[in-house]
C-alpha cells in the first residue's frame, strides 16, 4: 500500500479550501445576478444615474419668551415593505399586527401585501391608509409603536415581521397643544406652515433644502455636508400669561353664553404681543377637525393661495368688526390734538344730531344734557362724539388722524392672514356725510383687534404708536437677531395722551367702576358694538368689548377683550369690563407691578437711597 | 558522447520548463497578491463605509430621542400642568394682596431668554438603504433555510 506523502495531502487539502471559497463566491454572484434582490441592484444602477436628492432640513423650533417650548419637531416612522423579504406567513402577520396595533383593516392592508408590485418595478412600497373622501394617506407611527415594531423585528419569537421597514420622518409636535394655538399656527404633512407665526415665518423655519449626492452604495458612503436648520424663534408671547388669559376667556364666555371671544394683552411701550387668546380654540397637533368645521379640506388648505381664508382661522387679525364706542378714544384723541375741544369744553347733549341727513341718538336714547369731554367719554355719549367729528373736526381733519392712527391699514403684524379693515373715507365713491357722524362712535367702520389695539395703544404709549409684532428673537446659525420695536407713527402728541390718560382713569373710577381694580389707576373704554348685516344691524347680537391699559403713571400693558354675541347682557360695561378686570389682577402680579401706592414709596425709598 | 550531450538538453528543457513554471506561478502569486490587497482594501472601505452609515443612523436616532423627550418634558411643564400639580400640593396662584414688593439694591433684571442655535441637520440614508447591501451570503442562508425549519418543525 503506497502511502500518500505529506505534501501531495496538503496540496490536496488546500485545493479543496480553494474551490469551496469559489463555489462560494460563484454562488454568490449567482445570488446577486438572478437571486431575490437582483431586480433592486438593478433599479439603483439605473437610479444611480441620477443620485442627486434634495434634502429638506429640520424645521426651526419656535420658544415662549422665558424658553417654554411651543413648537419641535419629533420622529414619526413611515410603514414601508421590502417588497422581496416578504414570505407568506410575514405577510399576515405584518397585515393582523398592525391593523391590532393601529386599529386599521386587516383586509386593506393584506391585499397591499399581497399585490405584485415587482412586475410594475416597485421593490419598496410605503403601506397607506384610507381618509374618507380623499387620497389614500401614508401610514404614520409615533416612537411606542416604532418601538413596538422593532422589538417585534429583533425577537425570534415575535410574529414573523420580516420585509416591514420603519422609516423615520419627522413631525411637527405643539407640546401647549390648544395653549397659543392660533398664534402657532401648523404646518401640514407635507412640512408647509400655514396661519399665525407658522405661516408668517415659512420660509425662515424650513430653512433652505439642500441637493445632496446620495451614496446608496456602502463603498460610495460619502460624509455629505449637513444642511443647516431653519432659523429658532422666541416669541414675546408668556406662557404663563397666555393660560391666564385662556383660563380667564373661556369662564367668560361661558358665563356670559356667548358664541366666541378673544383677550389681546400687549406691552404698549414696545409694541411685544405678550398674549393672545381666541376661543373656540384651536389644536395644531390635530387641526383637520378645526379645518373640516369651517368647510376646508386638506387638499383645499394646499391650493388656498397668500392668505385668504385667514380671516377663518386668526379673527384677532384676520376677523374685522365695528368696534364701536372703544373707536370714541380715537376720535376724542382727534378732537384733542386737533385743539378743537379742551376735556372741559363743555357741550349740551340734547339726545339726537343730525349728520348728512340721519338722525344719530345716544345708545339709550336719552338726552344728557350738559356735558364736559370727559362726560361724553364716560357715558359713552354718541350724539357728542358725532357733533365732535362733524362739527368741530370736519371730514378731512378727522379722516387724517383715522388714518394717522393706521385706521384701514393692517400693521404688518408678523402673524399670517392680517387684513386692513374697512375705512371708507370722503374719496370712496360710496362715503356719505352720514359716515362722519357714524364713524365717530364705531359704526361704519370695521377695524381688526389687533389694530385697534395698536392704534389706541398710542394712547397709552405718550401718543406713539408701535408695531404689534410677536417674534422677539431670531436665532439662526449666525447668532440671535433681536428684531427693534418698530414706531409706525406719532397720530397724537405726548400732551393729548397724557390728557386723554386722565379721562379714561376718571371714566373706570366713575361709570365703568366694574373694569376698576383696586390700588391701580387705570384707563379704558367699553365698547358695545351693533354686528351688521346685509339687511342692516342684527336686532338681537352685539359685539361686547373693553379696551383698557395701565397704570396710567407708566402704561406697561395694553387689554383688549372682545366677546361675540353675549346671551347674558348685549353691554361691554356689563360683560367685557370685569373680564378687563379679572385679566388685570392677574397680570399686574405676574409682570410685577406694585399697586399705585407702593411704587410712589418706592421710588421714594429709591431716591433717599441714592 | 552524444548521450551526454542528449542529457544535456534535457536537463536544459526541464530547467527552462522549471523556469517558466515558477516565472508564471510566481506571476500569479503576485497578481493574486496585488488582488487580494485590493480586495481587501475594498473590503475595508465597504466596512468603514457601513459603519458611516450606521453612525449616522445610530446619530439621527439618538437625536430622534432627543427631541422626543424634550418634547415630553415641554408638556409636562406646560402652565395647564403645573397649576394642576401646585394645586395638588396645596398650593394656589399668588393674589395682588399676597405680593411684597420691596426694593433690592443692586438688583438687574435676568437676562432675556436666548433660544439655542439650530444644529445642522443630519442627512439620513437608513431609509433608503435596502437590504439587498446588507444581507450576507450567511443571511441569506438563514433566510431560505427558515421556512425549510418551520415546515420540518
Amino acid at each position: 500500500m503506497i502511502s500518500e506523502s505529506l505534501p501531495f495531502r496538503r496540496v490536496r487539502i488546500l485545493l479543496i479550501v480553494m474551490t469551496a471559497a469559489v463555489l462560494a463566491m460563484v454562488v454568490q454572484l449567482i445570488r446577486v445576478q438572478f437571486g431575490t434582490y437582483a431586480p433592486v441592484f438593478a433599479m439603483w444602477v439605473e437610479a444611480a444615474q441620477d443620485t442627486e436628492d434634495e434634502v429638506s432640513p429640520d424645521r426651526g423650533l419656535i420658544y415662549d419668551r422665558d424658553g417654554d417650548l411651543l413648537a419641535t419637531n419629533v420622529p414619526m416612522y413611515y410603514l414601508e415593505i421590502e417588497v422581496f423579504q416578504l414570505t407568506p406567513a410575514s405577510r399576515k402577520q405584518i397585515a393582523a399586527v398592525l391593523s391590532q396595533a393601529l386599529i386599521l383593516p386587516y383586509e386593506d392592508l393584506y391585499r397591499q401585501l399581497t399585490i405584485d408590485w415587482g412586475s410594475v418595478g416597485q421593490y419598496r412600497i410605503r403601506l397607506t391608509r384610507e381618509v374618507a373622501g380623499e387620497d389614500r394617506w401614508p401610514i404614520t407611527v409615533d416612537q411606542v409603536a416604532a418601538d413596538m415594531l422593532r422589538a417585534f423585528l429583533l425577537d425570534p419569537e415575535a410574529p414573523d415581521l420580516s420585509g416591514l421597514k420603519l422609516v423615520p420622518a419627522p413631525k411637527r409636535e405643539y407640546p401647549a397643544s390648544y395653549l397659543a394655538g392660533h398664534v402657532m399656527g401648523f404646518v401640514n404633512q407635507e412640512g408647509k406652515g400655514y396661519f399665525g407665526v407658522e405661516g408668517f415665518y415659512d420660509d425662515w423655519l424650513a430653512g433652505k433644502p439642500v441637493t445632496i449626492e446620495r451614496g446608496y452604495i456602502p463603498l460610495e458612503a460619502r460624509l455629505e455636508p449637513d444642511p443647516p436648520a431653519g432659523v429658532n424663534l422666541v416669541l414675546t408671547i408668556d406662557l404663563d400669561i397666555q393660560q391666564m388669559l385662556e383660563e380667564i376667556l373661556r369662564e367668560a364666555i361661558e358665563n356670559a353664553s356667548a358664541e366666541s371671544g378673544q383677550i389681546l394683552v400687549m406691552d404698549p411701550r414696545t409694541g411685544e404681543i405678550l398674549g393672545l387668546a381666541i376661543q373656540p380654540g384651536l389644536n395644531p397637533n390635530n387641526y383637520e377637525p378645526w379645518l373640516e368645521e369651517r368647510g376646508v379640506t386638506t387638499a383645499e388648505l394646499m391650493e388656498l393661495e397668500g392668505d385668504q381664508d385667514e380671516a377663518v382661522i386668526n379673527p384677532a387679525v384676520g376677523g374685522q368688526f365695528e368696534p364701536g364706542s372703544t373707536f370714541k378714544v380715537l376720535t376724542m384723541a382727534a378732537a384733542l390734538d386737533a385743539g378743537v375741544v379742551e376735556p372741559d369744553t363743555e357741550f349740551i347733549d340734547t339726545g339726537q344730531i343730525e349728520v348728512g341727513g340721519v338722525r344719530i341718538r345716544n345708545w339709550n336714547g336719552g338726552a344728557w344734557g350738559p356735558q364736559t369731554m370727559e362726560g361724553c367719554m364716560e357715558h359713552s355719549l354718541n350724539v357728542c362724539l358725532a357733533w365732535l367729528s362733524s362739527e368741530k373736526l370736519g371730514a378731512s381733519t378727522f379722516y387724517e388722524y383715522l388714518a394717522a392712527f393706521g385706521i384701514g391699514r393692517g400693521t404688518g403684524i408678523d402673524v399670517a392672514g392680517e387684513v386692513a379693515g374697512q375705512l371708507r373715507t370722503p374719496r370712496h365713491p360710496e362715503w356719505t356725510e352720514a359716515d362722519l357722524g357714524t364713524n365717530a362712535f364705531g359704526q361704519g367702520v370695521s377695524v381688526t383687534p389687533v389694530q385697534l389695539l395698536a392704534s389706541v395703544g398710542a394712547v397709552a404709549n405718550d401718543g406713539i404708536m408701535m408695531q404689534p409684532h410677536i417674534v422677539r428673537a431670531v436665532v439662526g446659525p449666525e447668532g440671535a437677531y433681536w428684531p427693534k420695536p418698530t414706531v409706525l407713527g406719532r397720530p397724537i402728541s405726548k400732551e393729548t395722551a397724557d390728557e386723554l390718560n386722565e379721562m379714561l382713569a376718571e371714566s373706570i373710577a366713575g361709570e365703568t367702576h366694574l373694569a376698576s381694580v383696586n390700588g391701580y389707576r387705570l384707563a379704558g373704554k367699553t365698547g358695545t358694538a351693533q354686528i351688521p348685516t346685509e339687511k342692516g344691524y342684527d336686532e338681537r347680537w352685539t359685539i361686547a368689548s373693553f379696551i383698557g391699559w395701565g397704570p396710567v403713571y407708566d402704561p406697561q400693558f395694553i387689554v383688549l377683550v372682545r366677546i361675540d354675541k353675549p346671551e347674558s347682557s348685549p353691554w361691554g360695561s356689563v360683560v367685557a369690563a370685569p373680564v378687563f378686570r379679572d385679566v388685570v389682577e392677574r397680570l399686574v402680579t405676574m409682570l410685577e407691578i406694585p399697586p399705585d401706592h407702593i411704587y410712589e414709596q418706592l421710588v421714594a425709598e429709591e431716591s433717599e437711597q441714592s | 558522447m552524444i548521450g551526454r550531450q542528449k542529457q544535456a538538453s534535457k536537463k536544459g528543457s526541464w530547467r527552462k520548463s522549471l523556469r517558466i513554471t515558477s516565472r508564471s506561478v510566481l506571476l500569479m502569486v503576485s497578481l493574486l497578491l496585488v488582488g487580494g490587497l485590493y480586495l481587501a482594501v475594498n473590503a475595508r472601505l465597504a466596512r468603514l463605509g457601513r459603519e458611516v452609515l450606521d453612525l449616522q443612523i445610530e446619530k439621527a436616532e439618538l437625536e430622534r430621542q432627543t427631541a422626543e423627550l424634550q418634547s415630553r418634558l415641554a408638556e409636562l411643564t406646560m402652565p395647564d400642568r403645573m397649576i394642576e400639580r401646585a394645586r395638588e400640593l396645596g398650593y394656589r396662584p399668588a393674589e395682588m394682596g399676597d405680593i411684597q414688593y420691596v426694593v433690592v439694591e443692586g438688583y438687574v433684571d435676568p437676562e432675556p431668554f436666548v433660544a439655542p442655535e439650530p444644529p445642522d441637520s443630519s442627512v439620513e440614508y437608513a431609509g433608503s438603504l435596502s437590504p439587498a447591501y446588507t444581507e450576507t451570503l450567511g443571511d441569506w442562508i438563514a433566510r431560505v433555510a427558515r421556512p425549510i425549519g418551520e415546515g420540518a418543525r
